[in-house]
């Protein structure tokens, strides 16, 4: 399992290539990033994670065609693989299955008792 | 128009990422920074370049195509190894050039190192050096500064928090800080050694540790700390602890401790300490008298202090006292670890002194490592056109250019590890030479210490530097062109870069040669520089007590002899005078000058003896002529800067002894040439205040004279041992550094010569292969030898003419510079410029036509014919 271990910005990026269906790649990714989950990253950093995540087999790419705002340079479209789309489901479900087991009382905040 | 990004950051970005990652990297880069383009050119710059440092990781950069190849197999190590040996045996004579080039360059440069880490470790040995202070006293005597290494013994530093210690130390050569010893059990034979007097701080402030007995001997007011050496001498094997000693024949004290031997990288040199209680009695003097004296001081701070600081905090009132004050003294915090090197002082400001001989024989070190370098890479590059084959062969089954680099290193790393070799072997065996070259020993060994990492580093730099060149050309070569025979003299590396290393190499040599002879010629203008008085024949005595009580009857003695011309006696030495007196007064002086003055002590014989000249008034007379007042002689400088119309008769002050003039005598030095001369007052005085006698010799009796001189000190002086110095030795000493210098530098002159005959030899050797062929068709065309000789010689003498040009201006500036720091030198010698220019370029054509007359006189025909 170890090996296979989803981490949390890989997630994250793995949930914004499947949002950006079929138009997910470097740029796209990292402004999505910020305008959904308001997180502001590097490129290089999206860069790196996209190619480890590829690595692992979450993901494929192919290169897409050629735009002038890129200097006419392709862009390296990413797109879900099955396992990506295996992964993504456990996380999800692994979650929803915790959060269901944390008691009602733990989730019950009374103003009085929050004070710091 | 559309703005692009900054290009020198997209060509590093196209250079270190990887093929395969490039396009979408830099597509990225670019969206980014054409869409931060809209608002700011200068934010989108700044993003694109961020975002290009950012990308460059691990994953992203490059990997070396060849990545697999690029560290030989060790069978192709041991070829490579193997190649390089053969090659080394093919060319025996070659190889040995090139190595024995290397080996004088390397042996120079390891010898000047020692000499340096030497030097520089003076006074470093002590524990928290940084922290101590030396403490200088500038005098301003009408705006010509004094500097003394010795301050008042009285100073009071109570005041400064920082100031921690306070360490005085009074050094000397002569009396009362040499002094004789009698061995145990020879009580007429006599051990000179040389001590201090210091308070108790000594041993505990310097790190010169006690071995046996007291740690703190100076405590006691009769105890005595002797070196070991001491011990060995005067005691042998046995304890000298609890031994009684008695100094000066009255003064009993006792030996507390044993010290180590002072390191010889110690400006501090003893064999024995004793407290400031013992000077004082052996002086005489009441304690207020004694607090008045002038001593070394040495301050220890507790903390880390600057110097600047420090000097300001010693100048205040507090420390310095008004009395000093008045008499325009000033205090400077000199660091203890700056002394030794930088102990010349002019104008009150530091100008330099040992360490301007460290620079000079760093450059040196440098530009002969310099040589014997571009000789190596000149040889090996001028060989490539031989190895031309083997290096076609290589690339040709397979061989990447970095294999080839590589190979090229190895060999270079080969020949240059080797080299070093035999010149560690070379500077260990010269060490002891070196030592007594230097005049100082080199304690350093090769293998202690720090000198191995430089050793190392030296090696790397220099193989790295000897080998990047060929093995970058060699490197290139076309496979294709190189079998086909088609290798043009340009692909053997650009001839033009042999040249100018050539250039360099013989522009170093000229320097070196010129800067040489100026040297030579200001010593010997320093030898024969008439000082005004004589200096040979002449042999100075150190009189004892007893000795000057018998003046009369040694003089008497030694005069019946026919060697010896004439004895007189001052309480200085002419050579070496020291100190300036200010307290010089006459009528119609300024109220504010503070002219110094050289005032010297002396008999009535005197100025006889020392062949000073009397060009107005009298010499001194047997008999007084004036009882009342104290007659004196001065210089015609001093007549000048007293400015005195009829200097016989008038009368003059020193201090407060009233004097009259009786005579003016010539100008004659009192110091060292680096120094402009005092105006010098001679006054008579009685023979018991003299510390020196003079013996004047007829020329070539110096046996006789001397043994007359033994005998006589020996029956009128039977307990001491004489102590004489001949005043030529005298004056050589004084300028020992200069002759250490010269004789480094003609060693140096020799070695870098050599070298550079050694890259000439090559150079030609090859180019006279080169144009074997040229030559031989040109004498089927009827040229005569000479024209074909001139064939070999035109682009040598193109570049010895600009290697004069350059090497000119430079050595004229470094002589002239070093000239500058003596107040009298000689003319700068331009027939040496020529001489060197000449005689460079005879060799040079000399080594050409030896080289070349093979080529000449062999028969066209074999020449032409063997392909």
């Amino acid at each position: 399992m170890k090996g296979n271990y989803l981490g949390e910005l890989e997630e994250l990026v793995l949930l914004h290539v499947g949002i950006l269906y079929p138009e997910a790649y470097g740029v796209a990714v990292m402004d999505e990033i910020e305008k959904q989950a308001g997180r502001s990253l590097n490129i290089s950093a999206v860069h790196s994670v996209l190619t480890r995540l590829e690595d692992k087999g979450y993901l494929k790419s192919k290169m897409g065609d050629p735009t002038e705002e890129r200097g006419g340079r392709r862009k390296r479209i990413f797109l879900l693989t099955a396992a990506g789309k295996r992964a993504l489901e456990e996380a999800n479900e692994l979650r929803n299955q915790l959060y269901s087991q944390i008691p009602k009382m733990a989730l019950q905040f009374s103003p009085v008792v929050v004070r710091c | 128009m559309k703005s692009v990004p900054p290009k020198w950051a997209d060509r590093f970005l196209q250079w270190y990422c990887r093929a395969d990652l490039l396009e979408e990297i830099q597509g990225d880069a670019y969206e980014l920074f054409y869409r931060t383009a809209k608002e700011s050119i200068r934010k989108a710059n700044l993003y694109f370049i961020w975002n290009v440092l950012r990308f460059f990781r691990i994953k992203n950069i490059r990997k070396s195509k060849s990545s697999n190849h690029t560290i030989p197999s060790t069978a192709m190590i041991k070829n490579m190894l193997v190649v390089a040996i053969r090659n080394f045996m093919r060319q025996p004579g070659h190889s040995f050039l090139s190595i024995a080039g290397l080996s004088a360059g390397l042996t120079c440069v390891l010898l000047i190192m020692l000499w340096i880490i030497n030097e520089k470790s003076f006074d470093r040995f002590h524990t928290d050096t940084d922290k101590i202070f030396k403490v200088l006293t500038h005098v301003d005597a009408d705006g010509s500064f004094q500097t003394y290494d010795v301050a008042s013994s009285s100073m009071d530093v109570s005041s400064i928090p920082e100031a921690g210690t306070l360490v005085s130390v009074s050094t000397g050569t002569r009396w009362p800080h040499e002094l004789c010893f009698r061995p145990e059990g020879k009580s007429n034979e006599c051990i000179y050694l040389n001590g201090v007097y210091a308070n108790e701080h000594l041993f505990s402030v310097f790190n010169f540790p006690v071995l046996k007995g007291d740690a703190n001997p100076l405590k006691g007011a009769s105890n005595i700390a002797v070196s070991e050496k001491m011990s060995q001498a005067l005691y042998g094997a046995t304890d000298p602890i609890g031994k009684t000693i008695k100094i000066d024949g009255s003064q009993d004290v006792t030996i507390v401790s044993v010290f180590k031997n002072a390191p010889s990288n110690s400006s501090l040199q003893f064999d024995f300490a004793l407290p400031y209680a013992v000077l004082q009695k052996q002086w005489g003097l009441n304690d207020e008298v004694m607090a008045r004296n002038f001593f070394n001081m040495y301050v220890k701070t507790n903390s880390i202090i600057s110097a600047e600081k420090l000097t300001e905090k010693l100048n205040d009132i507090r420390v310095l006292t008004e009395a000093h004050k008045a008499q325009k003294v000033s205090y400077q915090a000199y660091p203890l670890t700056d002394w030794h090197l930088k102990s010349k002082f002019e104008g009150g400001k530091n100008t330099g002194g040992r360490i301007e001989y460290i620079v000079l024989f760093s450059v040196i070190g440098g530009l002969v490592v310099l040589m014997a370098v571009i000789n190596l890479v000149n040889m090996s590059t001028a060989r490539a056109t031989l190895r031309a084959k083997e290096i076609g062969i290589r690339k040709v089954t397979g061989a990447l250019r970095s294999t080839i680099a590589i190979q090229f290193m190895t060999e270079s790393f080969l020949f240059v590890f080797f080299s070093f070799v035999i010149s560690v072997l070379l500077a260990q065996l010269a060490l002891p030479y070196f030592s007594n070259l230097t005049m100082q020993s080199v304690s350093l060994t090769l293998l202690s210490g720090s000198v191995p990492i430089y050793l190392i580093c030296l090696l790397i730099s220099v193989a790295l530097l000897a080998g990047i060149y060929p093995s970058l050309i060699m490197s290139s070569f076309q496979p294709i062109r190189i079998l086909k025979n088609q290798l043009t003299s340009k692909s053997s590396g650009s001839q033009g870069f042999r040249k100018a290393l050539l250039i360099v190499q013989l522009s170093v040599s000229i320097i070196i040669i010129i800067f040489g002879g100026v040297l030579y010629k200001q010593l010997e203008f320093i030898t024969n520089k008439n000082l005004g008085f004589n200096r040979s024949n002449m042999i100075r005595v150190e009189p004892t007590y007893r000795l000057l009580k018998k003046f009369d009857a040694f003089k008497n003695e030694l005069l019946k002899n026919p060697t010896i011309v004439s004895i007189g006696a001052s309480n200085d030495n002419l050579l070496n005078s020291a100190g300036a007196n200010t307290g010089v007064t006459w009528l119609g002086k300024p109220e504010d000058s503070r002219v110094s003055f050289r005032t010297i002590g002396c008999i009535s014989e005197f100025p006889a003896t020392m062949g000073l000249k009397i060009i107005e008034g009298h010499d001194f007379q047997v008999e007084k002529t004036d009882t009342l007042r104290t007659e004196v002689l001065i210089s015609k400088e001093a007549v000048k800067t007293m400015g005195l119309k009829n200097p016989v008769g008038e009368e003059i002050k020193i201090g407060q002894m009233p004097c009259v003039i009786i005579g003016v005598v010539d100008d004659f030095h009192t110091s060292s040439l680096h120094e402009t001369l005092l105006p010098v007052i001679l006054f008579r005085q009685s023979v018991e205040a003299v510390s020196a006698l003079y013996v004047a010799f007829k020329p070539g009796t110096t046996e006789e004279s001397m043994r007359a001189l033994t005998n006589t000190y020996k029956t009128l002086e039977p307990d001491y041992t004489m102590k004489y110095w001949f005043q030529d030795e005298t004056f050589d000493e004084m300028y020992k550094t200069e002759i250490v210098a010269s004789r480094l530098v003609l060693l140096f002159t020799v070695i870098s010569l050599s070298i550079a005959v050694i890259g000439i030899i090559g150079l030609a050797t090859f180019n006279t292969l080169r144009k074997t062929k040229e030559i031989s068709i040109r004498r089927v065309f009827g040229a005569s030898a000479a024209q074909a000789l001139s064939v070999l010689t035109r682009e040598f003498l193109w570049v010895l003419v600009i290697a004069m040009l350059v090497a000119s201006p430079l050595a004229w500036y470094a002589a002239d510079h070093w000239l500058q720091g003596f107040a009298y030198h000689t003319t700068m010698p331009w027939w040496i410029f020529g001489a060197t220019c000449i005689s460079i370029a005879v060799l040079i054509i000399f080594i050409i036509w030896l080289q070349g007359m093979k080529a000449i006189r062999a028969n066209p025909t074999e020449t032409l014919r063997s392909e």
